[in-house]
């Protein structure tokens, strides 16, 4: 058991080297960078100053001196092979500019952000709290709907409601979440159904005023406007995970129910609730809850549908805003977030499904 | 909408439900045999399709799916802003055919363009085919037409400069006596077609639906985006740059569908074979290329496709390779691996290679007939995933290029309008939910019927 694990860490810098190289690469490679962004400004300048005389736009290469494109490379890093530059950006090279220190991710330097000149580390911590606020309640409150959901539907197999709320959980299925929290800010956050029901914000994290509120002591307010702002959100990522969960539940009860030791609970003389909510409930959630690594997966997806829909300025929209810009240092960091997100989600079903199910003897 | 509108579009229902539930399949079996396969059902499938059928929610689901699929194949001639045939004169033309010949030919470079000066229009532009149809339904409107050039020439030759009519005129003069003379021959060309619609040798014959998904609604009042308006012949609307709606459901929908058929078919296929290899060979080869499945697998791959878009705008079948490469092939390998591990060490495997049978031949002749009902009922639920993918991809703008009629794309812009123009919302929620719950419907009745579970406890 143990040795699995092992392996499974070890597995977690390679996979983590991989794909950040890959990417890394492919950026590299990548027509668009800040040089040509740098050079694009410089000429949208000149055609100013120019008065448009010249269709600045048609001149092939604008005359920018060489030194300044060196200056560029080197200010931007990418005066070095994509070897060197990665493992420069990664912490394993003595980055010159830097007076042949190590400085990059293993070291916590993220670099700093092209757009802001903010330390990407910074940026990206400050969004991190709001996604995985989203994330973890959206998670949970799909629990508290699924489980329940699931169990009735398990215990009235084939009966009217359990096809009625079959057709509604396809539904459910069939809306992505981010379609659904759209649907849901049109009904209750737009005046469409009348006055009256603009009940939510069209979007954000919280009212403009809510540090200027929470200063005046108004605790009550503060707390009402986060659950204003929290509701849509979370009822999309409700409506993105719930199906599968429900089907999930249902048909793990349904196959603890017909399995032997039901049976035998059945025929030692216990009561029925007893031998489903404690002996077979028990063994069923067992799938529910090793499911837990690959939401933590799926929150880092969910939350670029979902924060760009309701406007919630978490790591989504960050990632979101760093690829129209092109702003490469952002977009390595929330890769390397992501990725690290993803594998400690896969750890942690391990980990979790060892736990709770004492059976499981990895190899 | 008339009632022979109505009557139209149940027709072409009827024909795409005959093509597809007679005619493919018999073309198929057909082919099939020719191939060289024996093209007939085993028991087991039989049996299996038979209970399909029986779950007759989903097998609706599928005849109405699949009947809709193969409709929007021949969306060109449906829904377009070009016409079937087109005829003046001497000449016929077919612009709509020609365009779809194009798009089904891919390989084959096919030009619907046709220039107004053949059409008896003025210029070298394409022709205004909407401009034909009403003159087609209504000579007036032509005589009308005619008028307001004459006048207008008239108008231009009375507010010429005198000093422009001299021989010795300047270079400013020339071109405006030009430009008088130009719309004076307009008027004299209108003339002339008048005379040949009213021979009767000139007409058109509009599709279904006359607005493709690239044509601009410049006949409707307002600037767009408009609301759905049936009194204005805008049943949906359009969206923010003037498209029509309609066609940008439709022609979202074969865009969808056939990318998510494209993407799960190679996908499964590339899936299918890793798995079955690392099953059947097992040891290192199962050992190393799990590692790599794992370590491909942990790719957020939603961002990494958004880096990829945001890079090169990806085309249709950029996109495609992207979503099978990233993601498609890898959660069927763990199915096809468990299935494939069990069956070879069945008997008749070891019989099969105690023959002398080739690996690859036991693993597709063999295994994989045995190994097909994870496949199959993985299927949908993978195509709804891809259609959703396409629709996130699109609606965040790293999708298909701009200008290609999308229902991600129009849900972007019902967030963007989202307080005045619900339609551009609602629309597309609705085409996406419709179409998604079809094949949800489909893939647990396939379910039931490949995989039937009998749940039997005590009571």
């Amino acid at each position: 058991m143990l040795s699995y694990f092992a392996r499974r860490l070890l597995m977690v810098p390679l996979t983590f080297v991989c794909i950040t190289f890959m990417v890394y690469a492919i950026m590299r490679a990548a027509p668009g960078g800040p040089i040509e962004q740098a050079k694009m400004q410089i000429r949208m300048a000149q055609m100013q100053e120019g008065g448009g005389g010249g269709g600045g736009l048609m001149d092939g290469d604008l005359d920018l001196p060489q030194s300044a494109i060196d200056d560029l490379k080197a200010y931007y890093k990418l005066d070095r092979a994509v070897p060197v530059g990665y493992l420069i950006w990664l912490g394993a090279w003595p980055d010159t500019a830097r007076d042949g220190r190590f400085s990059g991710v293993l070291q916590g330097d993220f670099g700093k952000s092209y757009r802001f000149s903010e330390d990407v580390l910074d940026s990206i911590t400050a969004r991190f709290p709001i996604s995985i606020y989203f994330g973890l309640i959206g998670y949970f409150a799909t629990w508290i709907v699924c489980i329940p959901l699931g169990v009735r539907k398990a215990l009235r197999h084939r009966s009217f409601f359990d096809t009625a709320t079959s057709l509604i959980v396809f539904l459910g299925y069939s809306i992505p979440g981010f379609v659904a929290a759209l649907v849901l800010l049109l009904l209750f956050a737009t005046p469409l159904l009348g006055p009256g029901w603009e009940l939510f914000p069209l979007g954000g994290f919280r009212s403009d005023s809510w540090d200027e509120m929470r200063a005046k002591g108004e605790y009550l307010w503060c707390v009402k406007d986060q659950i204003h702002h929290t509701a849509i959100p979370i009822f999309g990522y409700v409506m993105g995970g719930f199906a599968t969960m429900t089907i999930l539940m249902k048909n793990s009860l349904l196959d603890n129910l017909g399995a032997d030791y039901v049976r035998t609970a059945f025929a030692k003389g216990l009561g029925e609730r007893r031998v489903v909510f404690v002996h077979a409930l028990r063994n069923s959630l067992i799938p529910i809850c090793v499911g837990i690594g690959g939401a933590i997966g799926l929150l880092f997806a969910g939350s670029f549908l979902i924060e760009k829909t309701c406007n919630i300025p978490g790591m989504g929209l960050l990632g979101f805003e760093s690829l129209l810009a092109r702003d490469y240092p952002v977009i390595m960091g929330l890769l390397v977030f992501g990725v690290l997100i993803q594998l400690t989600g896969n750890i942690v079903s391990d980990i979790v499904l060892a736990l709770v199910d004492p059976r499981v003897r990895f190899k | 909408m008339s009632l022979t509108a109505l009557v139209e579009v149940v027709l072409v229902l009827a024909c795409g439900y005959a093509l597809t539930t007679r005619v493919a399949p018999w073309v198929f079996v057909r082919v099939a045999r020719a191939a060289g396969f024996r093209a007939e059902l085993t028991p087991v499938t039989r049996r299996r399709l038979a209970r399909f059928k029986r779950i007759r929610r989903g097998f609706f689901a599928f005849q109405a799916l699949a009947t809709l699929f193969v409709v929007s194949l021949f969306l060109e001639l449906l829904v377009n802003g070009k016409p079937l045939v087109i005829h003046y004169g001497e000449r016929t033309a077919f612009p709509a055919v020609a365009e779809w010949a194009d798009k089904a030919l891919f390989f084959a470079d096919i030009s619907s363009f046709q220039k107004r000066s053949d059409f008896g229009m003025v210029g070298d532009a394409p022709v205004d085919y909407r401009a034909f149809a009403r003159w087609a339904a209504d000579h007036d409107a032509l005589r009308a037409d005619i008028e307001r050039t004459a006048t207008e020439a008239r108008e231009a030759r009375a507010a010429l400069d005198p000093a422009a009519l001299r021989p010795d005129a300047g270079e400013f003069h020339k071109r405006k006596l030009a430009a008088v003379e130009r719309k004076e021959a307009e008027a004299a060309t209108l003339r002339g077609t008048l005379d040949v619609f009213e021979r009767g040798d000139a007409w058109i014959v509009m599709p279904l639906y006359p607005f493709g998904p690239s044509d601009l609604r410049y006949d409707l009042a307002k600037n767009p985006p408009n609301a759905p308006s049936l009194a204005e012949t805008a049943p949906l609307g359009t969206d923010a740059s003037g498209r029509d709606v309609v066609p940008l459901m439709l022609y979202g929908f074969r865009i969808s569908i056939a990318f998510a058929l494209l993407v799960s078919a190679l996908g499964q296929g590339v899936g299918i074979l890793v798995g079955g290899a690392q099953g059947y060979f097992g040891g290192w080869i199962d050992i190393l290329s799990q590692r790599f499945v794992e370590i491909w697998g942990s790719i957020p791959f939603l961002f990494v496709m958004m880096i990829l878009a945001s890079i090169v705008t990806p085309s249709f079948a950029v996109l495609c390779a992207a979503l099978i490469t990233l993601r498609a092939w890898i959660a069927i390998t763990y199915y096809v691996r468990g299935e494939f591990y069990r069956e070879k060490s069945k008997d008749y495997v070891q019989a099969a290679i105690g023959c002398g049978v080739s690996d690859w031949k036991i693993i597709t002749r063999h295994i994989l007939p045995n190994a097909i009902v994870p496949i199959v009922t993985f299927t949908p639920f993978a195509i709804v995933s891809y259609i959703t993918t396409l629709v996130s991809l699109d609606f965040l703008g790293f999708g298909l290029p701009p200008g290609t009629p999308s229902w991600g794309g129009v849900l972007k812009q019902g967030l963007e309008n989202l307080k005045l123009y619900p339609h551009l919302t609602v629309i597309p929620t609705v085409a996406l939910a419709a179409t998604l719950y079809a094949v949800v419907l489909i893939g647990e009745a396939v379910r039931e019927a490949f995989d039937p579970k009998v749940f039997s406890r005590l009571r």
